[in-house]
């Protein structure tokens, strides 16, 4: 077989242990039965196919990356049926895995001011990006703004835990009670920004967030090489060929779902949205 | 490349069938003509006609649906193909064009290439335009292009024979061919000329072309398109370098197996995500995604050409009236 | 290795040619017949899909038999023996007014024989009918007054010969994609389109005048049409003498009407009624085609005898290009109503009541018939919740979905004391029988069916049953063979078809051999007609000279109240067909509609406080389901429409089963229902059937 045939040849795994994490949300813990070289490698922000038989497979982020024993983590939210039936799994049950797939966040090096933007389950993709940064105290300067809609839909609520020890976390929700902030993660950016602008920005969460963040970093003087994206899309194959994953000539599961902004808009012009970007329109193509 | 004198293609037919399964386009005397089995031993004689098959040669390498593993006792197993070895007799330029095309796009994967390697592919210039096609605006056809096919027929006053590759060479030891005379090619580029002519000024495509990749067309334009597309899939399956699919779980005794089945990027669930979000929400929206991956540049710098090979199935096709030919020109602006 | 093998798309009564493409014993896919003279080379999503739906992977492929609630497999003899003496006990008990058929619109011409002989000369009833109750039953009854006969009049060809088309209630280019294409090809060589219809379809969107009218003003417009047409003398005075009787009676009639009346009854501006009224008068063909828009009201004939009414007022018909055109919903609804598969003909429509038809086929089947006459298939429902009726078998069809008010079907059904259901995968239907028998599919027979033009077309057996499925006739001739009834062991399909044109006047001049040759016939095929008829009526009526009846408007018999405040209406999708049986095996169909949907107007919807896609809960006097909302402008404000092929979100159980006085036709198209909204972020839920219905009164 080969490359291409081993990676869409699902490998089992086993579900280990799950537990509530959000509103509708679940963090599962997996462990890989026979463990590749490639696993350790795997960068934040790259994706696994989750092949749960019957049901098909779908895409899903790791909270972390595969340990020596195969174990990893990921957050995963109940949408439809591939999840609901994954919700109904007990520990020990085996699934399909397929991955790495995709491309990760950038890496930074050096003493680089970073903004990190999430919103909702968007910070599941950034979470091992955080989780680096956080452990290995190596001069990035990281901050990380999460918006969640209220304090139930807030995700990840361990990992928040560890890292508000270790950098600096601003919390937002849209409904918000005593003791919490108000506002989209925008409404911190005079905050954020106020210190002194990042070097780089990464987004992840509902599109319009990310445009909107985006835009605000752009009009405060960020240029659109500073952005990363990290986008959703309907995945099959995880190899580029399916299809049903394009963004205008690209395909998110192998040039994506981490886009540099500059690069993004030049692929939504070219397949003929500009008109939606020029009015602000967060449409695909 | 060696041309010859080929004094009977039928025999040229019965020597290739002899050794391994060939199809040739048959009508089916209802209405129908499909690439079916033609043995070594069949006396009909080799009528080629005007119009392509409606169904390309791709579903050859790339078929409507092929499994790709089991799942049994916790255990996936790769279901690898077999396929015997095969001849495909009579494959037009713009087949033989999208046919190269693919194989760039399928070159790591594995059941394509396990296929395309099982497959002898015998071409043909067409010798007169059929109806609708316009390869030559896309530089497919009319003729064969260099290194497409094992073996060509050329037709004209008598048959003459390109062998192109060593499997050609090795399909035809045996045959007592005689050279072509040297001035061959000569007539070849007249009847090439000739059937391009009869496709008309290929100006208005090539304009809706420039438009599309200038970001000249207005949205208004694929959103009047949109409801003319009733999402029946037709140009996608008939369409010689459509390639999306998706996934399909069956069930087996004591286990299951996936299918990937060919898919359509005109359906509205297309790319529809499980949380309801839609990239390509409305039908002017897909409309102008599938156009896009015909005629982008984008894609074009990527595979060498445009995705669309001129051969006039999907404006054959549409229900509603809206293939390559219909659209290139409403963007184009005649 | 691939073979093709050329046979008819299985979905809806356009009859489009499609090749099978089969590797081994399995078809993987189809290819277009470019040279077939309905689809000319396309389809549409479901014909493209169609290897999903004969896949063998989840398909019936042994006998069940229930026992203690569950089913077991079990062979095909212990089966029939137990059918043969369930029915037995049945007719025993009953007598054989007791027991019943219903056929399949689906299933082939040969099955449909071999369905209504074994009704009638094997359990001696006339109790026989299927699926055409609920579409077209309204066509055949109306049409058979005012012109003698009730199918299309013309055929689909005659669309390209059109310069004006008429669409009444039908949604062509979803329903009936390859005459919806052929009509979008028309307009775009010049001719005029006009939609009437309640909903903005496609084909209104893209039409030259889309007249909305209100749910159930069918009569209101049409009368109003035909009340300009008159008072402005642009009715076609020659044909009316030349080829009607009493138009007088109808002039009359109509010059009674008040335009303003009809305004404000169907919400359509007068003059849009005035250019219509203009256009299709005017027109030199006219195509008028109509779907259940028409027929399933419980005024349902009178709405085709008005549909007649302007045809034949503007000379509409008898020439290429023209016509009064039902479209039928199904495969082989045309062909399950010619074979008899009704309780008051023969096949070829012959009365049953007339001892002429009577004598002929009591010799040629060479066994007693019944005299009684026979039930439809709600009347074989209505008689098993009387406790009137034992043993029912069902081809092929699932009323338990497709039928109005589910609970009801559901409990009549319960009420019998022997169901059998024969069926290619396992229906809802099937899941209350006591015995469920595996059927072939089209793709595995040999056979016919005839699509709405009445054009006869030649399937193939392009692969084997999978399991231990057969063919309806085979199974049938294996029944009546226990049961004492030789006559139905034939050799093959074409042995059934043709001992039905030896009967069956209408198809003298067919043979298989023929149909291969001509791309199938249109009948009637006869010594006077070799070629088939692709026009009727051209010289005369079968009535000799057509009728012009007054009718007048009737309201749905239910209309929107303080209780239930929305008009409701029923509608299908491109992508399903029926109950989904078929359609919802493809992955791509599938995908495309997530388990029904209630289509409501986007300021219905903002008056609720709905979002796109919440969960709403609707009722009716009958029923309750849970589902999501879809806000779209395709239906008017005030009116509701939900699709019917979905088991999650029934819709037929909240429809309304006041019928059509002289066809039991349902009205299916028109009642009153409540929405409420669910919280949001609440999933619907699929209710069971015994969930209370009537919570709001």
């Amino acid at each position: 077989m080969n490359a291409l045939a081993l990676s869409v040849l699902p490998r089992p795994m086993r579900l280990l242990q799950r537990y509530d994490d959000g509103e509708d949300a679940r963090h599962f813990t997996f462990q890989l039965e026979d463990i590749r070289a490639e696993d350790a490698g795997m960068m934040p922000g790259q994706f696994f196919m989750l092949v749960l038989p019957g049901c098909g497979e779908a895409p899903f982020t790791y909270v972390s990356r595969p340990d020596d024993q195969g174990r990893f983590s990921a957050l995963i939210r109940r949408m439809g049926k591939l999840t609901e039936a994954l919700f109904e799994l007990q520990p020990g049950e085996v699934l399909g895995y397929r991955g790495p797939f995709g491309q990760g966040w950038p890496r930074f090096y050096g003493k680089q001011r970073i903004l990190a933007v999430a919103g909702g389950c968007g910070l599941a993709p950034l979470a091992g990006f955080i989780e680096d940064v956080a452990r290995t105290r190596s001069g990035t300067h990281l901050q990380v703004i999460y918006g969640a809609r209220h304090v139930g839909a807030r995700v990840l609520s361990r990992e928040r835990a560890r890292w508000s020890g270790a950098l600096p976390l601003i919390e937002t929700l849209d409904q918000a009670g005593p003791g919490h902030r108000q506002g989209t993660p925008l409404a911190h950016f005079d905050t954020v920004f106020g210190q002194a602008p990042p070097d780089a920005v990464l987004c992840c969460g509902p599109e319009v967030l990310m445009e909107a963040a985006a835009r605000e970093c752009l009009g405060r003087g960020l240029r659109a090489d500073q952005i990363w994206l990290s986008v959703e899309r309907r995945m099959h194959c995880g190899v580029g060929l399916c299809g049903h994953c394009y963004v205008g000539d690209s395909y998110a599961c192998r040039d994506g779902p981490t886009y540099r902004y500059d690069r993004y808009r030049e692929l939504l012009r070219r397949s003929g949205c500009a008109r939606e970007l020029d009015r602000g329109e967060l449409r695909h193509c | 490349m060696n041309a010859y004198e080929l004094n009977s293609v039928e025999a040229l037919r019965a020597h290739l069938a002899a050794d391994r399964r060939l199809y040739e386009p048959r009508p089916d005397g209802q209405g129908g003509l499909h690439w079916q089995t033609v043995a070594a031993d069949d006396a009909q004689a080799f009528e080629p006609g005007l119009e392509p098959p409606p169904f390309s040669a791709k579903a050859f390498f790339f078929p409507e649906r092929e499994a790709m593993f089991r799942f049994e006792r916790g255990r996936f197993v790769a279901v690898e193909p077999e396929p015997e070895a095969f001849t495909l007799f009579g494959l037009r330029a713009c087949d033989l064009t999208a046919i190269a095309y693919q194989d760039r796009f399928f070159a790591r994967d594995g059941h394509y290439q396990a296929r395309r390697e099982a497959a002898l592919l015998v071409g043909m210039d067409c010798a007169a335009s059929c109806t609708g096609g316009f390869c030559a605006a896309l530089g497919s056809g009319p003729a064969v292009g260099d290194g497409l096919a094992d073996l060509v027929l050329i037709p004209g006053a008598s048959w003459r024979l390109l062998v192109n590759t060593a499997a050609g060479r090795a399909a035809v030891s045996g045959l007592d061919l005689k050279p072509a005379p040297r001035d061959w090619t000569r007539a070849r580029e007249q009847t090439r000329q000739q059937a391009a002519a009869e496709q008309g000024d290929a100006a208005p495509l090539l304009a809706g072309i420039a438009a599309l990749n200038a970001g000249r067309v207005p949205p208004q334009t694929w959103e009047a398109l949109g409801p003319r597309c009733l999402g029946c899939s037709g140009c996608t399956s008939v369409c010689p370098t459509c390639s999306c699919f998706a996934p399909l779980d069956l069930p087996t005794d004591g286990g299951l197996r996936r299918e990937r089945v060919w898919d359509s990027c005109l359906y509205e669930g297309f790319q529809k995500e499980a949380s309801g979000h839609n990239g390509s929400p409305s039908p002017g929206d897909r409309v102008r995604r599938y156009w896009f991956h015909k005629f982008g540049d984008g894609f074009k710098r990527e595979f060498g050409r445009y995705g669309c090979v001129g051969c006039g199935r999907c404006d054959r096709v549409c229900p509603g009236g809206i293939g390559a030919r219909v659209v290139l020109k409403r963007l184009g602006g005649a | 290795m691939i073979e093709v093998v050329p046979s008819i798309c299985s979905y809806c009564g356009v009859g489009c040619g499609l090749g099978l493409r089969v590797q081994g014993d399995r078809i993987i896919g189809v290819e277009p017949q470019s040279g077939h003279p309905v689809s000319q080379g396309q389809l549409c999503a479901k014909g493209w899909s169609t290897s999903f739906a004969v896949d063998p992977a989840q398909r019936l492929v042994h006998p069940l038999i229930k026992e203690r609630g569950a089913f077991r497999e079990a062979g095909w003899d212990e089966t029939l023996d137990l059918v043969a003496e369930k029915f037995r006990e049945a007719l025993a008990d009953g007598g054989p007014t007791a027991v019943g058929v219903i056929s399949c619109a689906r299933a082939t011409n040969e099955d449909n024989y071999a369905a209504q002989k074994f009704a009638r000369a094997v359990l001696k009833t006339h109790n026989i009918d299927h699926c055409a109750r609920i579409c077209h039953s309204p066509s055949v009854a109306g049409l058979a007054r005012t012109l003698g006969s009730g199918a299309m009049t013309n055929g689909i060809v005659d669309i390209d010969l059109a310069d004006l088309i008429l669409v009444i209630g039908a949604d062509v280019t979803e329903n009936h994609a390859m005459i919806g294409a052929r009509i979008l090809r028309a307009q775009d060589r010049g001719a005029k389109l006009i939609v009437v219809d309640p909903r903005k379809t496609r084909l209104a969107r893209l039409a030259d005048w889309h007249l909305q009218l209100r749910l159930g003003t069918n009569i209101a417009l049409i009368n109003g049409l035909l009340h300009i047409i008159f008072a402005q003398g642009w009715e076609a005075r020659d044909f009316l003498d030349r080829r009607c009787a009493d138009a007088d009676a109808l002039r009359r009639h109509v010059a009674g009407i008040a335009l303003d009346e009809v305004v404000a009854l169907t919400g359509v501006p007068e003059d849009q009624l005035r250019a219509v009224a203009h256009a299709y008068s005017h027109a030199k063909a006219a195509f008028l085609a109509y779907g259940m828009g028409i027929t399933q009201f419980q005024s349902g004939t009178n709405n085709v005898i008005a549909v007649s009414n302007l045809a034949l007022s503007c000379g509409q018909i008898g020439r290429p290009g023209t016509g009064i055109n039902p479209l039928r919903g199904q495969n082989n609804v045309q062909g399950a109503c010619d074979m008899g598969c009704l309780p008051n003909v023969f096949p070829g429509y012959q009365d049953v009541a007339d001892p002429a038809h009577a004598a002929k086929f009591t010799q040629a089947w060479n066994t007693s018939l019944p005299t009684a006459p026979g039930l439809t298939s709600l009347g074989m429902t209505k008689a098993a919740l009387a406790g009137d009726f034992r043993a029912l078998m069902i081809l092929g069809e699932d009323p338990v979905l497709t039928d109005p008010d589910q609970n009801h079907v559901a409990r009549s059904l319960a009420a019998l004391d022997f169901l059998v259901v024969v069926e290619t995968a396992m229906t809802e239907t099937a899941k209350l029988a006591d015995v469920v028998l595996p059927a072939a599919a089209f793709a595995e027979k040999d056979g016919s069916f005839t699509n709405c033009e009445r054009r006869v077309q030649r399937v193939r057996r392009a692969v084997p049953p999978p399991g231990e499925a057969r063919t309806d006739w085979q199974i049938l001739g294996a029944l009546a063979q226990r049961l004492g009834q030789p006559g139905l062991r034939w050799p093959d399909a074409e042995a059934i078809f043709d001992e039905m044109v030896g009967l069956s006047p209408m198809f003298s001049a067919m043979s298989y051999a023929k149909l291969d040759r001509h791309h199938g016939l249109q009948w009637p095929c006869d010594g006077e007609h070799p070629e088939g008829s692709p026009l009727l009526h051209a010289e005369r009526f079968p009535l000799g000279k057509a009728r012009l009846l007054p009718v007048s408007q009737v309201a749905p018999a239910e209309v929107p109240d303080a209780d239930y405040p929305f008009a409701f209406t029923t509608h299908r999708l491109h992508f399903h067909y029926g109950c989904g049986s078929m359609t919802r095996r493809s992955p791509l169909l599938e995908r495309e509609t997530p388990t029904g949907l209630l289509f409501m107007h986007p300021d219905d919807g903002r008056g609720m406080g709905l979002r796109e896609g919440q969960g709403v809960r609707v009722s009716s006097r009958r029923g309750v389901l849970e589902t999501r909302v879809h806000l779209t402008d395709d239906v008017p404000a005030g009116t509701v429409a939900m699709p019917y092929h979905f088991k999650e979100a029934p819709c037929n159980r909240l429809t309304n089963d006041a019928q059509d006085p002289s066809t039991k036709m349902p009205e299916l198209k028109a009642c009153a229902v409540a929405v409420t909204a669910l919280p949001p972020g609440q999933a619907p839920r699929r209710l069971e059937f015994d969930e209370p219905a009537h919570e709001r009164l």
